[in-house]
């Protein structure tokens, strides 16, 4: 396919829209999962952060489409062609963006003080992460039925992972040592459990989507994806060095391991940004051979 | 339990899925890439490699776009036949933009043919 500053910007807002839902959804689940270990401060920074995130992702969301339609004229009247919008959100770009909104909508009773309307955010979070596999290169295999569940399984860990990224490092801004070996260890005993299912989801979709190896690899889905993979493999570093160094001397009340923790999740989040760059560039740029 | 059915979940899913064919890709042209013909084409036809939505098409010839009728509303299909007006002597170049029926990625690209 030709490529040109459209495609890119396209796959930018696709990441932009990864990003926020990603970060969203994560937060819900960390706002559930470990409530009880934040403070009354803490707790409404993430809120926060949720009701902003979920801004941006419905924004990117939109810009992309328009992008996506410009992209097909290269011109910026383009954007606003209702019958080429129509087109690409009728071939299944609409089921999933029309979820995603429903679940960014729901994910702001997070802020609700009702506790029942507040859990039921957790829904939306779950209807926004797995709202990108409504569409997407697993379509185009045939069956798909399995592919779409073990992507949903995939999305949704990943969401998981990355989206409890931010709200570990607002307990890490400012907490004691021992609020931060609390978070940093509850955090960990599931995400353990959770990296190894994404992991699992992940290897299989590939297997899927490889077909021929050698052809796989050489092509530029193939590279990307591997660059994907050595991103994937430097994450799964970091989370083994926070979980095995970092939180036993955070649960011993070792203060330089505080510093070390925020640095280190500062970098998961760097490199979570370079995988979802690299999948967006993936999901819009290229195809499998 | 889970971990059970999460493994019978992906070998059948790996088992089972046939090739995978994501993006519409143009397989072949009529008039074909890089023709010289000696007269003008009454048609346009576009095969692409799966059910795709044809969203746009232009046809230049020295820099000025000559209009062609497309049919945005026309049902995703794997070949589209365009009617042309009479075309004089020159290089054309055809560009085209689609969007694939199953997973909605779109592609775009073009060719070229020229009449003497």
């Amino acid at each position: 396919m030709e490529i040109g500053g459209w495609d890119i910007a396209a796959a930018f807002a696709k990441a932009v829209t990864y990003a926020a839902t990603f970060g969203a959804a994560g937060a819900v689940f960390f706002l559930l999962y470990c409530r009880t270990l934040l403070r009354d401060r803490q707790r409404t920074l993430v809120r926060r952060l949720i009701g902003m995130l979920v801004g941006v992702a419905a924004a990117a969301g939109i810009l992309r489409i328009l992008l996506l339609a410009g992209s097909m004229s290269g011109e910026f009247v383009g954007m606003f062609d209702g019958t080429v919008t129509s087109m690409i959100l009728g071939a299944g770009e609409g089921r999933a963006t029309g979820l995603r909104m429903a679940g960014l909508a729901l994910m702001l009773f997070a802020f609700s003080t009702n506790p029942v309307l507040s859990r039921s955010a957790i829904l939306g979070a779950i209807a926004a992460s797995v709202s990108f596999a409504w569409v997407g290169h697993i379509h185009g295999l045939v069956p798909n039925t399995a592919a779409t569940l073990l992507l949903c399984l995939h999305l949704l860990c990943a969401a998981f992972w990355l989206g409890a990224l931010p709200p570990l490092l607002i307990i890490a801004a400012g907490a004691n040592v021992s609020q931060i070996a609390a978070a940093a260890a509850r955090f960990g005993k599931l995400a353990l459990r959770v990296v190894a299912l994404l992991l699992a989801a992940g290897a299989s979709l590939l297997l899927m989507l490889i077909g021929h190896a050698a052809q796989f690899w050489a092509s530029d889905y193939g590279q990307m994806m591997a660059i994907k993979l050595l991103a994937v493999a430097a994450l799964l570093g970091a989370a083994a060095w926070n979980k095995l160094y970092l939180t036993p001397r955070l649960l011993r009340g070792d203060a330089r391991a505080a510093q070390l923790f925020r640095r280190s999740v500062l970098a998961e989040m760097g490199v979570g940004a370079l995988i979802l760059l690299t999948t967006a560039a993936l999901t819009t740029l290229t195809g499998p051979p | 339990m889970l971990k059970n059915a999460l493994f019978a979940l992906a070998v059948c899913g790996i088992v089972a899925a046939g090739p995978c064919m994501a993006h519409a890709k143009l397989q072949s042209s009529s008039p074909a890439n890089n023709a010289h013909l000696t007269e003008a084409p009454k048609t346009l036809t576009l095969n692409f490699s799966e059910a795709a939505k044809l969203a746009m098409l232009k046809l230049v010839r020295d820099g000025k776009e000559i209009s062609v009728p497309l049919d945005k509303d026309a049902k995703a299909g794997q070949s589209f036949t365009l009617t042309l007006p009479l075309l004089a002597p020159g290089n054309y170049t055809v560009q085209w933009a689609a969007v694939a029926a199953d997973d909605g990625h779109v592609t775009k690209g073009s060719f070229a043919f020229s009449i003497a």
